[in-house]
């Protein structure tokens, strides 16, 4: 009963977040209800029952998505303008289009759920009885390494891929990211070097425990590169950071030394195992940590540069 | 635990993969021979699978040696090992063309960005062609995608800008309807598995509205008509290299997923009606396109209407399928055309190409005169022509013809006529564009500026790509036998 | 009505504010935050199907769905810079209207 009203209350809030990101009117409030959206849609994911990806959600969902969402409000709002200058909008019948045409997308998707019988057994499924043999004990870090390696395997590259594609398009340093900071001479408040004092070494812990704790419950190099991404945020905002033009060789081996570990590690198991991405007999979670040691930084890397702007970062410490 | 099939297979995604990591590290300006040599051992790769495929039939590799459902299939028939050959063959081209082009001078930039991405775009090509797995598919569109969309921004003008933010906000539409379709159909079947959710799929309402999100999706990933806006404008104003691939590979991978899945996954949901509905947006794709290309005063979006066109002619598959005695000729009609159509426009783009890096622009008008100083990429866009609008002894040709006689054999006079009535259109708007180019310059017009001077390797490549063309129509027995590897069930 | 039942229904209302947002708004960033929107039904819609099954939460959804996410960031960020980028050329921060 009180679970049913949970549920309803979160569904609810939900729903009214997402209509509100649509519907307000100043462009601001809608990218603030967007990142209040995304950590709901982590309490959602816990209450499904899905607490890796509450986890990521937080952390790269609401936490990193909305970091570059102000930063490029910021950027198409000049300072001093009134106001959102937004396009005129759309003519009323365009409107009642989209509202029949999301209407019967809404329809059509609820109609076939609701026809949708559980089928009997699953990809899933499967990976639950065969846990034992991926070499990790985690249901989901054996999907994610051994039953579906190549999905990660391609899934870093997509990221990878989004650096490549965002250096083609960047702006010049002083204006990308998150914008030129204020004077940075300037004092910045008193406790701010302190707490990064705290908070570095802190989130460095936090990111090595969600990698090493992968293997066995929820974590794993996701949520690892995603904390160590959100210190780089942090850095970069404070100016420890700074956003420079050229990539140094040791950028460029930590954008791409993980992917090219992992297929080399998969390429190795043709030889050494029974196939391509596959582990050699007792080697599975070793193989794997590795691997995932190195996915973290191919995760934090390019999300942190992507969030700065620029083709990297130069520490200049204060 | 075992992987079977051909170890090419992975290595068809994994070397282009590993080449753009290390040009990435080394940077392209320390390693400029680095792309040439991943590109010959990714094409060395797709020969070993094409020689598989045809010696042995089906190639199914077992990533990590776990079978489907729980690991993900690389399957390789016929029509994927065609798919290969012909994206090795336009990759293979695009690295010999881009050399010269991006480092002459005034790309140095632009030359560093675009080895990586290419290559990576070409690792996600060939993964989207084997992957036989609903759920790879959609990272590996997206990973074409995301290369893609900078490929038309790399010169950073304003309409490359807006073409490219047009293209990528639709892209991640179609992506994200696919993904809707994908978790329906994992939701009924609990598989990923292009055949086994075919097998248990059946034809209920759930399958229906899978079907038809991800269909949409990939209609519109595949730029067919009414969802090819984006196509023009995106394919127009990219620099030559990106033009071919985006139009010769990206939009005909889309293509190629409705086929395969139309014919692997949801062949219960193939209705006549479906089918009908699916081959008139084809048809429509080629009357629409064919009808813009004619109107254009500009020879690259000329060249990219002729795509829209083009990319019409293999769903009229859909329709054929069904019918027995039309299906068989249709089905090697169909795939066929995508493989004539990607190397005749690649081959068309890269002469553009070069005849816009020699005059500095594209205009129809101002290409009077030009035959005898850019003979050779003129004869070569001719060629490429010549398929594009089907005449013998080319692949396009062959294609129109074997697409034609099945639909006349199973008496479907309609989409015999848009075959026909695209095949005119198609000679209309190549046959101006030839005029333009072979007609003799104006004498009343003021002294041009000389065209500037083509390196050897650009002059010859799109020539060598057309004139592969012509190979493949004048011996296309090989190429036929391998589509008849693993051909669908559902023919017929 | 099933706990997971209740949420697929959510994702398929979710989807549908999803593209009517990114129908009728013609802001860059707020097309953007309609994908996302859409982004997020199909994930809500793949975790409450994993929920299902009688005894056991299917992982693979859950992987889709982490795989996803970052996916989802790669492409929100490669839109964004490109949003910015057009605007400092353009001044303009919608896409004209569509032409033929």
């Amino acid at each position: 009963m009180i679970d049913r009203a949970f549920d309803l209350l979160l569904i609810g809030g939900m729903l009214g977040l997402a209509v509100q990101v649509v519907a307000s009117r100043a462009l601001f409030r809608s990218v603030v209800l967007f990142i209040a959206l995304g950590l709901l849609m982590a309490v959602v994911w816990a209450r499904l029952a899905a607490p890796d990806l509450a986890l990521a959600e937080a952390a790269i969902g609401a936490g990193l998505t909305g970091a570059l969402l102000l930063a490029a409000y910021r950027a198409l709002q000049p300072a001093g303008e009134a106001g959102d200058a937004e396009p005129a909008a759309l003519p009323r019948r365009w409107a009642l289009v989209a509202a029949v045409l999301s209407g019967a997308l809404v329809a059509a998707i609820g109609w076939a759920v609701l026809g949708l019988e559980p089928p009997a057994a699953s990809a899933g499924r499967e990976a639950l009885a065969r846990l034992g043999e991926s070499g990790v004990k985690s249901p989901i870090t054996a999907v994610l390494l051994s039953f579906r390696a190549v999905d990660t395997l391609a899934e870093v590259v997509v990221l990878f891929a989004a650096f490549l594609g965002a250096r083609v398009v960047a702006e010049p340093l002083g204006r990308a990211g998150p914008g030129p900071r204020p004077d940075p001479a300037g004092g910045e408040p008193v406790l701010m070097p302190l707490l990064l004092r705290v908070t570095v070494p802190m989130g460095v812990l936090v990111a090595g425990y969600l990698l090493w704790s992968g293997g066995h419950q929820p974590g794993g190099a996701f949520q690892a590169g995603a904390v160590l991404a959100a210190l780089g945020v942090l850095l970069r905002l404070t100016g420890r950071l700074q956003p420079v033009a050229e990539t140094s060789p040791a950028e460029r081996l930590a954008l791409v030394g993980g992917i090219v570990l992992f297929s080399a590690i998969g390429l190795a198991g043709a030889g050494m195992a029974s196939a391509v991405l596959a582990y050699p007999e007792g080697w599975a979670y070793t193989l794997i940590l590795l691997i995932e040691t190195g996915l973290t930084l191919a995760i934090a890397l390019p999300l942190t540069l992507l969030f700065s702007g620029s083709a990297g970062l130069r520490w200049r410490g204060r | 635990m075992a992987a079977g099939g051909a170890l090419s297979l992975p290595l068809a995604f994994l070397l282009p993969l590993l080449t753009a990591l290390v040009v990435f590290l080394l940077g392209a300006r320390r390693a400029p021979w680095l792309p040439g040599i991943g590109a010959l051992a990714t094409v060395a790769a797709v020969a070993d699978a094409v020689r598989h495929v045809a010696a042995h039939g089906p190639q199914a590799y077992h990533l990590g040696g776990w079978m489907p459902p729980l690991g993900v299939e690389l399957y390789a028939d016929g029509l994927a090992a065609l798919m290969l050959a012909m994206t090795a063959a336009v990759g293979l081209a695009v690295t010999a063309y881009a050399g010269p082009y991006l480092h002459d001078g005034h790309h140095h930039q632009e030359a560093e960005r675009f080895w990586p991405l290419w290559l990576v775009q070409w690792a996600a090509l060939n993964g989207t062609f084997l992957a036989a797995d609903l759920f790879n598919l959609y990272i590996m569109l997206e990973l074409v995608t995301l290369t893609a969309v900078p490929l038309v921004a790399i010169t950073g003008d304003r309409a490359s800008l807006g073409a490219a933010m047009r293209y990528l906000l639709l892209a991640l539409l179609a992506s994200l309807a696919y993904l809707l379709g994908v978790a329906l159909l994992y939701g009924g079947t609990g598989t990923l598995h292009l055949r086994q959710v075919g097998e248990l799929v059946g034809a209920g309402g759930p399958a229906a509205v899978a079907a038809a999100l991800i269909t949409a999706g990939l209609l519109l990933k595949g730029a067919i008509f009414p969802l090819h806006t984006w196509l023009v404008p995106a394919h127009s104003n990219a620099p030559a290299p990106a033009s071919a691939v985006l139009s010769a590979l990206v939009v005909q991978a889309g293509v190629y997923l409705v086929l395969r899945l139309w014919l692997w996954t949801f062949p219960a949901l193939l209705s006549p009606a479906v089918g009908w509905l699916l081959g008139g947006l084809g048809a429509a794709s080629v009357l629409y396109g064919s009808l813009q290309a004619l109107r254009q005063s500009r020879l690259k979006p000329v060249i990219a209407y002729s795509t829209v066109a083009q990319l019409g002619y293999p769903l009229l598959l859909l329709p054929l399928a069904a019918v027995p005695a039309a299906a068989a000729q249709a089905w090697q009609g169909a795939a066929y055309y995508i493989v004539a159509h990607g190397l005749a426009k690649a081959g068309a783009f890269l002469a553009a190409g070069n005849i816009r890096y020699s005059l500095g622009h594209d205009r129809l008008a101002g290409l009077r005169g030009i035959a005898p100083e850019l003979s050779v990429s003129v004869l070569a866009l001719g060629l490429a022509f010549v398929s594009l609008m089907g005449l013998p002894p080319t692949a396009g040709f062959l294609a129109k013809w074997q697409l034609l006689s099945g639909a006349l054999g199973g008496g479907q006079w309609p989409w015999a006529a848009v075959i026909v009535l695209g095949g005119l259109l198609a000679a209309g708007y190549g046959l101006r564009v030839l005029a333009m180019a072979l007609a003799a310059a104006p004498s009343d017009e003021p002294v041009r500026r000389p065209p500037q001077r083509l390196p050897r390797r650009m002059v010859a490549v799109p020539l060598l790509l057309a004139l592969a063309v012509y190979l493949l129509g004048v011996s296309a027995v090989p190429a036929l036998r391998l589509l008849e590897q693993g051909a669908p069930e559902a023919l017929g | 009505m099933t706990q997971a039942g209740l949420y697929t229904l959510a994702a398929s209302a979710l989807a549908g504010i999803g593209v009517y947002g990114l129908i009728v708004r013609r802001h860059l960033l707020r097309r953007i935050l309609a994908l996302n929107l859409l982004g997020n039904a199909v994930f809500l819609l793949l975790v409450a199907l994993a929920r299902r099954h009688p005894g056991y939460v299917d992982p693979v959804p859950h992987a889709m769905v982490l795989t996803g996410i970052v996916v989802a960031v790669s492409a929100t960020a490669l839109a964004l810079v490109l949003a910015r980028r057009y605007y400092a050329e353009t001044g303009l921060r919608h896409l004209p209207e569509d032409e033929g």
